[in-house]
């Protein structure tokens, strides 16, 4: 279980890397406060369609009424949210994994080399490259695009 | 009943001939490339960000949400818009709790990132049984409504239009795999998105070209007048609007066709950009409807209510014929049968992408892992898969055929909505970010959002004890309120009663590969 691309990998020991907390940090700083969020003003709109219909049928302008403003509210948050969590995301946590991969592919091995996994030695079934590969540094984000 | 395009069969049949030819082409090209389980259930994860997100919203955007939401609004206004809000912002749950760590901790099927630190069989039996009761419902759901469909359009009868909708599917499933089905759902997320375009430019073009116009001519259009503008024509009781909205916006993210669809990238990076593609187009998509469903209050008024039949589904296509000039009209004539193909596009390759997940649920989950223990060959899982995915069609295709057109679709949709928010949802959430969950919980969790979903959705109005009958043991339309926090007690209650020394430890594992994306699964190279 522990045996990943033909070498090992201590779980734990990436865990407690000051990258790793930092990654996790990161992504919830931005992930908690968002979620909360687009829920509270989801479910503000769903309440209050539920609750005060005469509200949300006031006209703003010519028949266009308070419940479709907020419901074109509810399009621009879906949109804004997520296209500023990928640029957070490329430019706050990709790095940051990177670094991860580079951290953990300079571990000293705590098993032997060789792939534990009998699947992995007639190869095919889990699709994994074979071990030279896999223990040479991590490939940075633009080389793995690059292997399609 | 006459077809609506009684006149027109051989222009809407040659349509749906040339779009059946190019799919099929396709799924030859596919067939070539699929030897391989990762290449028969995930493409190969050869699929760019920008392609997934185009199948992923080719998956996602059903008859019911093409059809479905602009008949609603069409019939009751402001309640449809609801609907199209709840389909869309799910997305955002998806991205920001899901996406990522199911591409980077997965393999095949959502019983992959379960049974990675549970007990492997009964995590596996209990993820697959959520996955396959969401299947059989929208699966049933949609060739149902194909078979209505199709039969108002074309005019051949209900049970051959559903034969020939589950041939096809299977067609793409079993011969072209993941490759065919994702270029089948790319390839109608472009018509649909093409289709609802051109309907909503000549929609504005009826009112001046000023989108503001559409509310207030559109409620002068409506008996209901000013409510036409206002919740409440279709959801009468506020409950069932906070249950409804909890079940879209949750329910999405338990979907397992679509979270399967992440497997098919090649990192957690094109995941996450495929999300954000989807949700654009979506978006869009949803934003056009509403255009339409208001279109055809103003252009088909009052006296179209019947011609669009029951829950208004025929609308959209009534519109097209309006729009085009008429019936009888060569306008008229070409853009129904236009609307109608995108119709028959949109339902294929939403129920190709079910057919593949159940495959994965039955093959790879309960045939491989759970009966051979994993000692199967790649070989034998493949054929295993191909014969599942042709069990799961025949089945949906007769239960389909023997309930007839009087299954309700809303009541199957919205049942699977909520069996995947309150049972596939809380264990795939829970098992990523909650230390201490194990596998009693995921089994008590999953199994308790399926049945209390089933049962409640059974004891609701409108089931119980007959359609539009008062006295139901259940109050709601919608379990959500209800089955969803079932679930994640489930899942609770499970955890807290019984100790498993081995998901603790293994969760180590799950949580750094599904935040770091070390050691998840590779594209096949080639």
């Amino acid at each position: 279980m522990d045996v990943t691309n033909g070498r090992s990998v201590d779980w734990e020991r990436i865990e407690r890397l000051p990258e790793f907390r930092e990654l996790v940090a990161r992504r919830r700083r931005f992930v908690l406060p968002a979620t909360a969020f687009f829920l509270i003003w989801y479910f503000g709109f769903i309440i209050l369609a539920g609750y005060a219909e005469d509200f949300m049928g006031t006209s703003i302008y010519e028949g266009f009424t308070v419940g479709y403003g907020l419901a074109l509210t509810q399009f621009v948050v879906v949109a804004v949210l997520g296209l500023s969590y990928l640029r957070y995301a490329e430019r706050e946590l990709d790095p940051l994994r990177v670094r991860i991969d580079e951290a953990a592919a300079g571990f000293e091995p705590t098993q032997a080399e060789a792939p534990a996994d009998p699947h992995a030695v007639h190869g095919g079934r889990f699709d994994r490259p074979p071990p030279e590969t896999a223990t040479a540094p991590a490939a940075p984000p633009a080389d793995r695009e690059a292997e399609r | 009943m006459t077809p609506i395009a009684a006149d027109l069969n051989e222009l809407a049949l040659g349509i749906f001939a040339l779009i059946v030819a190019i799919t099929l082409g396709i799924t030859y090209w596919a067939s070539k490339r699929t030897r391989s389980a990762t290449e028969f259930w995930a493409a190969g994860r050869g699929i760019t960000g920008v392609q997934n997100g185009f199948a992923i919203a080719g998956d996602y955007m059903s008859a019911a949400s093409f059809l479905g939401i602009a008949g609603l609004i069409f019939l009751f206004g402001f309640d449809g818009v609801l609907y199209a809000v709840g389909f869309l912002v799910a997305f955002l749950t998806v991205l920001f709790l899901l996406a990522e760590r199911m591409r980077n901790a997965g393999k095949y099927t959502i019983a992959d990132v379960l049974s990675f630190r549970l007990n492997q069989r009964p995590a596996r039996a209990a993820a697959a049984l959520g996955t396959l009761a969401v299947a059989a419902f929208y699966l049933i759901a949609q060739m149902v409504g194909a078979g209505v469909l199709i039969q108002a359009l074309v005019g051949i009868d209900f049970w051959l239009a559903v034969v020939v909708t589950g041939v096809f599917m299977l067609c793409y499933v079993v011969f072209g795999g993941m490759i065919a089905t994702t270029w089948v759902q790319i390839i109608k997320a472009g018509l649909l998105l093409v289709g609802a375009f051109v309907l909503a430019i000549l929609v504005l073009n009826r009112v001046g070209w000023n989108p503001l116009d559409l509310f207030g001519k559109a409620a002068d259009a409506s008996d209901d007048g000013k409510k036409y503008l206002e919740p409440g024509l279709f959801l009468p009781k506020p409950i069932d609007t906070v249950s409804l909205g909890l079940a879209l916006v949750l329910g999405t993210a338990g979907l397992p066709h679509i979270l399967m669809r992440f497997f098919t990238v090649p990192d957690a990076k094109a995941a996450r950009s495929s999300v954000v593609w989807a949700m654009f187009l979506i978006g869009a998509f949803y934003l056009m409807v509403t255009a339409l469903g208001l279109g055809a209050r103003i252009v088909l008024g009052s006296g179209g209510e019947e011609a669009a039949g029951k829950g208004g589904n025929l609308a959209a296509p009534l519109l097209a014929q309006a729009l085009g000039g008429g019936e009888g009209t060569v306008g008229g004539d070409l853009l129904l049968a236009f609307i109608a193909a995108v119709a028959f596009a949109t339902i294929l390759a939403v129920v190709a992408g079910l057919v593949i997940s159940a495959s994965g649920a039955v093959a790879h989950d309960v045939w491989s892992n759970i009966i051979r223990h994993d000692r199967d060959s790649e070989h034998e899982e493949i054929l295993v898969a191909r014969l599942a995915a042709l069990g799961v069609g025949a089945v949906s295709i007769v239960i389909a055929i023997v309930g007839g057109s009087g299954l309700n679709v809303s009541f199957m949709v919205g049942l699977a909505f909520a069996v995947a928010a309150s049972a596939n949802f809380p264990a795939l959430l829970l098992a990523l970010t909650w230390r201490r969950f194990n596998t009693t919980g995921a089994v008590v969790g999953v199994t308790l959002g399926v049945v209390s979903s089933i049962a409640l959705v059974i004891m609701s109005p409108g089931v119980w004890p007959g359609p539009d009958s008062e006295g139901s043991p259940f109050p709601l339309a919608n379990p959500g309120i209800v089955s969803i926090p079932l679930g994640f007690l489930g899942c609770w209650l499970g955890t807290m009663l019984s100790h498993e020394r081995r998901a603790e430890r293994t969760f180590h594992e799950l949580y750094v590969r599904s935040e770091t994306g070390i050691g998840a699964e590779r594209a096949v190279t080639h």
